[in-house]
């Protein structure tokens, strides 16, 4: 009886072992797809995250070239296509003929839909249509630029089976080298204090006009591409693509725009702010999804929604509340980009490669220093905006990586197009600060850009009474509904928004500084004034206080008992 | 910002016949109380007066804006009133005040309040704007003018 048990038990047992092993031996079981695709995030983010911050710390790049280095290192055709882990194997292979899994690519797609949201939030509308002119042009020389020449560049290149300018791939090339990634060249104007400079405005501007006209330009070409994927050109369907996209991002967006308060003050009947910043997010992913749907990039429907969103007041929010997720996916996404570079497949378009990096350089140079230089500027002035436009970045890399899943581009041409962004922007800082030493880049001495903020001043006796005082005028313009948003800067900033007022906070030193549009300083004087009248009521009831020192006794009485 | 929301037909007067600072307070309390805006007239009367105290706000060119903050109401009260013969307000130019824009706020809650004072100090800070507001007849002309209705 005994035994009969046993031997039951026994082939239990063996059954169940040649279950588990037969799901292994399959790959299937979800569980282990799961595990392995934790580790691999895992693995991921530490190295993502430490190459950023070697690459920011130490070469003073920014963090995103570390993480596509970090990706290109442990990625199926660096170390981790080498390495075998017991128990787990190979911890990235390619799954065919790409190098990540189904499921972490759908990470990596969540991030740079993230990322597009988020660069649409930080959108200044504003700015565009103020400095539209001097931006259009700077923008739309730049982009017209650097696609043809980088289109061309294909074309003309021989033995790479790209022979016509509709060409999707050779139109993919054209598109990954015109989205500027100006977060660079504003830091560095940041740090050489040149933000205000005319230069500086006008790249800030011209980046906006780059911004949205390159994701114009993407859907045009997802569209173009997809049309002359089968037969030759066929001009009418392009059209009608053209159209359709222009008048899907005109439409949403405009829609948008007009919609947006309405809908941000029925989501803000929910109070929380999680909540509202959820939903948000919960929009920006179903255009995202609608934006697919319409034959576009999801990235064009996620950024739309940003730029809806960007003219509300809950748009620092957003930006506040998605910080967190934004800081751990993005990097994932950079890295899974880098994971992508399969250098065996480069290597035969090396010499393609640094000619395409050459172009984009030029075309940028050329393309928005010509139309700045007609303008205003000088020579000097002209090279400093082109050279601000340089680097490409994150929209070049959502644009590679798009190509390559969709099969228009192969891994080649996508390692051209990480050259290219590598390229341009680690050459951009350099040369962007040593284009800024030397005189004015106006051709001639004109008049700044004219900004009708006025500056409200306020002295205070020391820096306590400066930052109490502050405080207080945030509390009072958070009871007058305005939101108040503290900026990642050393100096404390503050950034107060309701509606379409906007203002400045600044403490410095014992100073007060508020930046306002003359339009709207009546309402930040007359708060400030009844929050100065406040502290009149404060050293009234200062003076009925208890004597201090009669407190302090009363606080010590017993310590030391 | 919609004034609308704020101002009604019945807290705009184009009549104010008090000729002191005190008398113009106390006068535009009486018709907010009459207007069924306010119940506590001693409380409202006691807020703008504890502001006033502190600080005059009769301000520039004829305008002056009598404010306090006080429990006595749930939400925003506005009036604006008009005494063309102008009425010396202690303002900050000296000279006598014509437009008078009183709010009331209740101390706890959270709202536009200032920003509804600062909107109509906005409109009529420009000299178009102040000229038409003088010129309106009728109770209704003021609230046309603000209102653009």
């Amino acid at each position: 009886m005994q035994d009969a048990h046993a031997v039951t038990n026994a082939v239990v047992q063996h059954a169940g072992e040649a279950a588990v092993h037969m799901t292994e031996s399959a790959g299937h079981s979800i569980t282990h797809m799961m595990m392995l695709l934790i580790i691999q995030l895992a693995v991921i983010i530490i190295f993502a995250k430490i190459g950023g911050y070697l690459f920011q710390r130490f070469l003073k790049m920014p963090s995103v070239l570390g993480e596509l280095a970090s990706g290109m290192l442990i990625g199926p055709y660096a170390l981790g296509g080498v390495i075998n882990f017991p128990s787990i194997g190979i911890l990235f292979s390619e799954h065919a003929g790409f190098a990540a899994s189904t499921e972490l690519y759908g990470i990596a797609t969540l991030a740079s839909i993230i990322l597009l949201f988020l660069a649409g939030l930080e959108t200044d509308l504003a700015s565009f249509l103020r400095y539209s002119v001097v931006g259009s042009f700077v923008g739309l020389g730049g982009l017209f630029a650097a696609f043809i020449l980088g289109d061309l560049c294909a074309v003309l290149w021989p033995g790479n089976g790209i022979d016509s300018f509709m060409d999707p791939a050779a139109l993919f090339l054209g598109v990954i080298s015109v989205a500027t990634s100006v977060g660079i060249t504003a830091r560095i104007l940041a740090e050489k204090r040149k933000m205000s400079s005319p230069e500086g405005v006008t790249i800030l501007a011209g980046a906006v006009f780059d911004d949205v006209f390159g994701i114009i330009s993407l859907a045009i070409v997802m569209g173009m591409a997809k049309v002359s994927m089968g037969s030759g050109v066929a001009w009418g369907p392009i059209c009608l693509i053209a159209l359709k996209a222009i008048g899907f991002f005109v439409i949403v967006t405009a829609t948008g725009l007009i919609f947006s308060r309405k809908i941000t003050a029925m989501i803000k009947r929910f109070k929380s702010k999680e909540i509202i910043v959820a939903i948000c997010f919960g929009l920006a992913l179903l255009l995202a999804g609608l934006a697919e749907m319409a034959g576009l990039a999801m990235i064009i429907g996620a950024y739309i929604m940003g730029l809806a969103l960007s003219r509300t007041d809950l748009s620092h929010e957003i930006e506040h509340h998605l910080e967190g997720i934004y800081n751990i996916l993005v990097p994932i996404f950079f890295c899974v980009m880098g994971m992508m570079v399969d250098f065996a497949a480069m290597k035969p378009v090396l010499i393609f490669g640094s000619v395409y990096s050459v172009l984009a350089i030029v075309s940028k140079v050329v393309g928005c220093g010509l139309p700045a230089y007609m303008m205003r500027f000088n020579v000097r002035g002209s090279l400093r905006i082109g050279l601000g436009m340089l680097p490409r970045g994150e929209v070049a890399l959502i644009v590679a990586g798009i190509g390559l899943a969709s099969g228009i581009i192969d891994q080649g041409i996508f390692g051209v197009a990480i050259m290219m962004t590598v390229v341009t922007t680690m050459l951009a800082p350099p040369l962007l600060v040593k284009s800024f030493e030397g005189g004015s880049g106006l051709r001639k001495e004109m008049a700044g850009v004219d900004i009708d903020v006025e500056v409200i001043e306020l002295e205070f006796p020391s820096l306590d009474i400066a930052e109490f005082l502050l405080s207080r005028f945030i509390r009072a313009l958070q009871a007058e509904e305005f939101f108040v948003h503290r900026l990642h800067t050393d100096q404390p900033t503050y950034r107060v928004l309701k509606d379409d007022i906007s203002f400045t906070l600044i403490v410095d030193d014992n100073k007060l500084q508020v930046s306002v549009p003359t339009a709207h300083h009546h309402v930040a004087r007359m708060i400030l004034l009844e929050e100065l009248l406040s502290l009149t009521d404060l050293l009234e009831s200062s003076r009925q206080m208890k004597a201090v020192d009669e407190m302090g006794t009363d606080l010590m009485n017993g310590l030391f008992a | 910002m919609n004034l609308k929301k704020v101002l009604s037909p019945d807290t705009v007067w184009v009549d104010l016949k008090a000729d002191t600072k005190q008398g113009i307070i106390e006068e535009m309390i009486d018709r907010l109380l009459a207007a069924g805006k306010i119940n506590d007239r001693e409380a409202v009367l006691k807020a703008v007066l504890e502001r006033e105290a502190k600080m005059s706000t009769g301000m520039q060119n004829g305008v002056a804006i009598p404010h306090g903050k006080s429990d006595a109401v749930t939400g925003l009260v506005a009036a604006i009133g008009l005494n063309k013969a102008g009425v010396n307000f202690d303002s900050m130019d000296g000279s006598p005040s014509t437009i008078f824009i009183m709010t009331i706020s209740p101390t706890k809650r959270t709202g536009p309040h200032i920003q509804f004072l600062a909107e109509v100090s906005r409109l009529i800070s420009q000299p178009a704007e102040r000229d038409k507001l003088l010129a309106a007849k009728t109770h209704a002309d003021i609230y046309e003018t603000l209102t653009g209705k």
